[in-house]
């Protein structure tokens, strides 16, 4: 920064002038311009009229560019056809009309006779726009936005000038870096200034600008410093070339440092969603040996659940079931109320998925504790028959489930993105863990339920009610993956074949772990998830090494590119071998009967 | 429940018995519909079925075809690509029809291709696919690559985006369409630097393939997401994504959670329609794009008159299993629906219902007005047709933004695009 | 029932059935009666067939729920398939030497080991090998570990699971999800030969005889029973001093066979051949057949596999939004009333009808059905 010649106070007076001075006396006013790129028939042009705004001061701009972007600029037609851009002011009345006004003077909308004219929504034409154009508003803003009370906003605001190069906007960003206070504000200014002054012809600005970057390793600066570095090669300047390198590798060594918490953070996550998937599975294939292959539509009934309660929330919702259809009424609630429906949806996503559990233990398992494969079998019809009644109930196609406010965001910690809702799901997972605990070892059903799963014969004798308690432990493992539903809601997609997608991984989840042992369950889904994204993270760089195998060495190395599917499918082969090496999994439940 | 079983079944057999019962077989000529009405592809191949429905009874209604009603022929493919071909052997050995309707994914196509060439039929495939192909015996209505993807990157090059990231599901069409757009890219003076999603090369270190796969039903998007991210940090990037169906709501999910945005980084999707849209998170999604060669809210007399008649078709029609509620319609709808009056038109140019008579007429070039504006067939098969761009609303539907004018449907485009 | 008249009965009901279905069904297409769509509807569900018997000979038999057997069936089709593919010779798309997807994905000159399938014994072999040694790799880790019950269960879907996404990819160089398809020749017949339709169902027929008498000579060995007696109770034969790994290990190979040879007739005659064959839900489909027919009999698949394909095919034309609650329904009710499966009906009715007779001597009211004797326990 002291390399700078002008002081901050100056370079704002500067600032302020060269404003001033863009505008020439009798040119179009911001509001013309505006209303000229609303007209405008081409979307370059409409661009070019935006662009003619930047930097320009008149507080009339923001709004009406805002108005524009959420749709509420209109196009209105006079009686002789001209087309006048136009926005909605004052009170709606009875009839829905509203006073407007004109864009291109701000002056209310009159008919011939001078009489205000009252105009409808639904009859006006909402002015259009592309991204792109949203994009040059958003740049026009954004210098507005320098000045704005959120940091947030302010950053935004700064990288976007940045990643522009626009040397014009420079005196802005050292102004405003002069009187920041935030420092990740400080940060982004350092980051975009030095960004912007890679374009500057000065040798030496440059070299200051390349030695700021790899101090703040910025990851968005990579392209611009391979650019920067084959530049200075090519013209023969071997002490830019040097700073860009060494710049270059400050960053790609943050870039790793990022990969690698990141995928432990994304290993932990997925380990979570691996979790809460097995649980259910754990209680009703480990404690009672039931192959409950119908375990992912029970996760489906929980998300169904979620999507019922969230339009219970909402509008209400009209189920077709075999011609018939069950209308069900909605609160209508709005706002903050409305978000709720996700804390509302988790008890009864539960309770939804234990009922149809107890349903099915009371209907089919209990005739067939005894045969544990027909089990699989007879569950896998019935997982059938519930995915085609989902399908009949809710349509073949995925429903909507929103996300609330409240999941639906991130923290950017030192670049590694945290998504709410993925830290909501380890949270919860950790939660659930815990009041599984409770209720196996601090309950009396806990100890009623372990007993009638260690010696069921035994527990009988003692007077244990084994019916009531198989009932209540299949009940309680199905709640569970309904839970599972309700989360699997808010990261993927809701439709009569989710469980489908869940249900191998799950049993793979058990078997590893061991079955019969939570701990075992539990370490089992952090280690799977680890692998896979440690496995997706960084396959591709290992590809290169696959080339000598013999034969297969290329194929080899394209299937390590595909990280995603070549991951997976070593996840599944590792498990296979795993067994060879730990037949009964991590923890062995010890047990001196034969045929365990 | 074995008894409500029993009594279900014999409601469904009398309303069907009583929906299909048979014109007069002196009037009617037979026309056959596969598409899966069950399994995983019910979600989006029921929809093309009642559309064909509708555009039946349009026709019949005003005197048929060469005087002659359509009696549909409708049978289920369910999902399952070897019972396509059993049941187009079906259609054409047993029924005997005149025309089929059908396919959707490109695996039931290919299984039921050689039947159809054995038998020497006529199939009308009305969905977006990879090309490199040409069949005397298919009449493509679908959208080739460049009726698709290619116009997608024009209008992002017309954006001024330079970073371009290639992401799809793991099979042909993806893998197909994102080859061609790596030429295509090039061609365009894309560098190789700046298209994502990594290149697989063959021995000779040729590339074989372009862009990132997940496999069907993939849930976890994290590492590509933090991947885009990455590379979308410089600005100016955008993402082409030919993810099907069910994988678009935990991408898109992950997408918005991960604060990337239609502003920051677009994404189009090549397998959204209309349709698709119903079952994703439109709120994340606003501002998205989606390119095909109809989209519903194309403002025209007749797009808006086949859009109303459609849905009052459905209200007062009473085909099993139809639903009724919330219908929308899409680009591969409107190609059959297309299709069924360009085999009309070209039915009624031959004089005859021969597949060869209507497949010359085909060649000869036809034009029909349909929903999407004008089409014309081509002697390739294939359909000229304009091609739109559209952004997608909070309400489920894309508002256009650039629409091509009569693109000429070109199958093979592999090595079509040189860079300079 | 006496043992040696059930043993007449089943004498004549066989020769009935392979008479009527090697010989009188081809006549009757021959002279038109029966159409091509029937004939070729029919040959497919006769590698369905086989596909039963080898998932029976595992579960059935053996006490082996194998949820990846359609694993080994497609296995055995794609190497017919490659067969088939370079039987296509330059009449593909593109009119190249080698098969169209090759040439999409850049290839110039066939890969390596492509080369040999021109050969159609090399092929064959290829159909019992390749399958063979995966089943053989993969029971020698599953058994040698002693992964038994519903652990084998789940290992071998997860099998299945991989290799489907593995045969999803072009890279590959299999076809992708695609697979094969639009053959044009096999052994110089075109397919298109409605002769040739006709030899390849008797082909299958005949298969299908071949494996129904081989799995019915080794029940009655030595070996047969002591495969029997692992299902009714491993650790005793092991106790015994047999070393009940290498006979599970021997069955699993040959029942991957059959499937194997099961999936190379099925190529030519259904005329496609993809990964979406092998995915967990087509195995358990055979798993189903199997029920249905009757486990632990050797009519009994067959029966299976014939039933619920015909039933699919009505149903999906019929009724195709009931068709999975059709089958899902199906299977609950015969695993939980019925774990004979159809080939039980008979006596069952019998021994209902003799308990209805009974029941006017003494009121003995229902107690629930006992597991038949013929369905072992599991």
């Amino acid at each position: 920064m002291d390399l700078l010649p002008v002081k901050p106070l100056a370079c704002i007076l500067f600032f302020v002038a060269a404003c001033a001075y863009l505008v020439p006396a009798g040119a179009a006013t911001p509001r013309e311009i505006i209303a000229r790129a609303v007209l405008a028939e081409d979307a370059g042009a409409k661009r070019d009229f935006i662009g003619q705004l930047m930097g320009q001061a008149d507080p009339a701009i923001a709004p009406l560019l805002e108005a524009w972007r959420t749709d509420a600029l209109f196009i209105f037609t006079a009686t002789d056809g001209a087309k006048i851009p136009v926005v909605l002011t004052g009170e709606r009345d009875e009839a829905g009309t509203q006073t407007a006004a004109r864009i291109d003077t701000g002056a209310a909308l009159t008919a011939a006779n001078g009489q205000p004219l009252r105009l409808v929504v639904a009859d006006l034409a909402a002015a259009d726009h592309t991204s792109s154009l949203r994009r040059a508003m958003k740049a026009v803003l954004d210098l507005a936005d320098l000045a704005a009370s959120e940091p947030a906003k302010r950053i935004k605001a700064i990288l976007t000038i940045g990643l522009a190069q626009d040397a014009e906007k420079l005196p802005a960003l050292q102004a405003r870096l002069a009187i920041e206070p935030e420092e990740s504000v400080r940060r982004a200014l350092r980051e975009s200034i030095a960004l912007a002054q890679l374009k500057d012809d000065r040798d030496a600005i440059k070299l200051a600008a390349l030695g700021e970057l790899k101090e703040l390793r910025s990851l968005a600066s990579t392209d611009f410093l391979t650019r920067s570095l084959k530049e200075s090669e090519a013209a023969g300047k071997p002490a830019l070339a040097r700073a860009a390198r060494e710049a270059l590798r400050s960053v790609e060594s943050h870039r790793s440092f990022v990969d690698f918490f990141g995928t432990l953070f994304r290993g932990v996550s997925l380990g979570s969603i691996l979790l809460v998937a097995a649980l259910g599975l754990a209680i009703t294939f480990g404690l009672m040996r039931v192959i409950n292959m119908a375990h992912g539509e029970m996760i489906a009934v929980g998300a169904y659940t979620t999507y019922l309660v969230q339009n219970i929330f909402g509008t209400g919702i009209t189920i077709p079931f075999f011609g018939f259809s069950l209308p069900i009424f909605g609160l209508n609630l709005t706002g903050a109320a409305y978000q709720w429906y996700f804390i509302a949806a988790l008890p009864l996503s539960f309770i939804a998925a234990a009922i149809v559990g107890i349903g099915l233990e009371r209907s089919v398992i209990r005739f067939l504790y005894r045969r544990p494969l027909e089990s699989l079998l007879a569950t896998w019809g019935v997982s059938l028959v519930m995915q085609q009644g989902l399908r009949l109930m809710f349509g073949a196609n995925n429903v909507q489930v929103s996300s609330p406010t409240y999941l639906s965001g991130n923290w950017l910690v030192n670049d590694i993105i945290l998504g709410w809702n993925r830290v909501f799901v380890i949270g919860f997972a950790m939660l659930i863990v815990f009041g599984m605990w409770l209720v196996l070892t601090k309950t009396p059903l806990g100890l009623l339920i372990r007993a009638s799963m260690q010696n069921r014969t035994m527990a009988s004798c003692m007077g244990v009610r084994t019916e009531r308690v198989n009932m209540l432990t299949f009940g309680l493992g199905s709640g569970l993956a309904g839970l599972a539903g309700a989360f699997l809601s808010q990261i993927g997609n809701v439709g009569p074949s989710l469980g489908q997608g869940y249900i191998i991984d799950s049993f793979m989840v058990v078997v590893v772990g061991g079955v019969g042992s939570i701990g075992g369950t539990i370490l089992s889904a952090f280690g799977i998830g680890g692998i896979d994204q440690v496995l997706q993270q960084y396959l591709p760089y290992i590809a290169p090494g696959l080339s000598w195998v013999p034969g297969i060495g290329s194929f080899l190395q394209n299937l390590a590119q595909d990280a995603a599917v070549f991951g997976k499918i070593l996840v599944l082969a590792g498990i296979i071998l795993f067994l060879q090496w730990k037949p009964a999994g991590l923890f062995v439940t010890r047990s001196r009967n034969l045929e365990d | 429940m074995k008894q409500k079983l029993t009594s279900l079944l014999s409601v469904g057999a009398l309303a069907l018995g009583a929906s299909l019962a048979p014109a007069s077989a002196a009037e009617a000529v037979k026309v056959g519909v596969l598409h899966s009405l069950s399994g995983t592809m019910a979600i989006s191949e029921t929809s093309l079925r009642d559309v064909l429905l509708f555009a039946f009874d349009e026709i019949n209604a005003k005197g048929g075809v060469l005087g002659k009603k359509i009696e549909p022929v409708v049978v289920d493919g369910a999902s399952d690509w070897p019972l396509f071909a059993e049941k187009a052997k079906q259609l054409l050995e047993q029924d005997k029809v005149s025309v089929t309707f059908g396919c959707w994914t490109s695996v039931s196509r290919k299984s039921v291709l050689p039947v159809y060439e054995k038998n020497n039929g006529l199939l009308f495939y009305p969905v977006q696919y990879e090309g490199e192909e040409e069949s005397k015996n298919v009449a493509y209505t679908a959208e080739a690559v460049n009726q698709q993807a290619t116009p997608a990157v024009d209008y992002y090059l017309a954006e001024g985006k330079k970073k371009f990231y290639l992401l799809g599901s793991d099979y042909v069409y993806p893998q197909t369409t994102n080859l061609v757009l790596l030429e295509y890219l090039l061609s365009k003076g894309v560098k190789l630097e700046n298209i994502g999603g990594g290149f697989r090369k063959d021995g000779s270190g040729k590339i074989i393939s372009a862009g990132k796969y997940t496999p069907f039903g993939h849930t976890d998007y994290q590492q590509i997401i933090a991947e885009i991210k990455q590379f979308a940090a410089s600005g100016d990037a955008c993402v082409i994504s030919t993810l099907n169906g069910d994988t678009n709501v935990p991408f898109f999910k992950e997408y918005a959670a991960a604060g990337l945005t239609a502003e920051t980084c677009p994404v189009v999707s090549f397998s959204i329609s209309e349709d698709e849209f119903r079952g994703l998170p439109a709120k994340q999604l606003v501002g998205q794009l989606g390119c095909w060669t109809y989209f519903q809210s194309i403002d025209t007399p007749a797009n808006k008159k086949f859009v109303a008649d459609f849905q009052a078709w459905l209200k007062k029609s009473n085909v099993p299993g139809l639903v009724k509620e919330g219908r929308v319609t899409c680009s591969p709808m409107v190609l059959s629906y297309v299709g069924v009056y360009l085999w009309k038109a070209a039915v009624e140019k031959a004089g005859s219902f021969d597949v060869d008579k209507v497949r010359a007429a085909w060649k000869s070039g036809i034009s029909f007005n349909g929903p999407g504006g004008k089409v014309t067939t081509q002697p390739n098969m294939h359909l000229t047709k304009n091609v739109f761009i559209g952004e997608t609303k909070a309400d489920g539907q894309f508002k256009i933004v650039k629409s091509f004018q009569n693109v000429y449907g070109e199958p093979w485009l592999k090595g079509k695009f040189q860079a300079k | 029932m006496s043992a040696p008249t059930v043993r007449r009965y089943e004498l004549i009901a066989v020769t009935v059935i392979a008479l009527l279905l090697i010989v009188v069904v081809p006549l009757l297409n021959a002279n038109g009666v029966i159409s091509h769509f029937d004939l070729s509807r029919y040959g497919k569900y006769l590698c369905y067939a086989l596909l039963a018997i080898s998932v029976d000979l595992l579960w059935g038999y053996t006490g082996l729920l194998s949820l990846g057997q359609a694993l080994f069936f497609t296995l055995g089709g794609y190497m017919h398939g490659m067969y088939l593919m370079r039987m296509i010779g330059e009449l593909g798309q593109y009119k190249k030497p080698i098969p169209d997807f090759l040439v999409f994905l850049g290839w110039e000159r066939l890969p390596a080991f492509w080369e040999p399938f021109a050969s159609f014994p090399f092929a064959m072999a290829m159909v019992i090998l390749v399958p063979g040694l995966v089943a053989y790799v993969f029971g020698y880790l599953a058994f040698r570990s002693r992964i038994k019950g519903v652990y084998f269960s789940i290992l071998t879907q997860a099998l299945t699971y991989a290799a489907s996404i593995m045969f999803f990819r072009n890279n590959l160089l299999l076809g992708g999800n695609n697979g094969f398809t639009d053959f044009k020749f096999i052994l110089g017949h075109s397919l298109a030969d409605p002769a040739t339709s006709r030899w390849l169902y008797i082909a299958t027929a005949v298969a299908v005889l071949l494996a129904f008498l081989f799995c019915r000579w080794l029940s009655k060995t030595k070996f047969g029973l002591v495969q029997q007696a692992i299902r009714d109770g491993e650790n005793r034969v092991l106790f015994s001093g047999y070393a009940t790994a290498h006979f599970k290990l021997f069955i699993f190979v040959v029942a991957a066979l059959l499937a194997a040879i099961g999936g190379a007739l099925y190529t030519p005659q259904v005329g496609i051949i993809n990964p979406g064959e092998m995915q967990a839900d087509k195995s358990l489909e055979a798993v189903v057949w199997v029920a249905v027919g009757g486990r632990g009999t050797l009519l009994g698949p067959i029966i299976g596999a014939f039933s619920i394909n015909y039933l699919k095919s009505w149903a999906t034309t019929a009724f195709p939004d009931l068709w999975l609650l059709i089958l899902g329904g199906l299977f609950v009710l015969v695993v939980l009333f019925l774990p004979g499966g159809i080939v039980s009906l008979p006596a069952r009715l019998k021994a209902a009808w003799q308990k209805l007779a009974a029941r006017s001597a003494r009121k003995d009211r229902d107690s629930p059905p006992a597991p038949d004797s013929a369905s072992a326990k599991s």
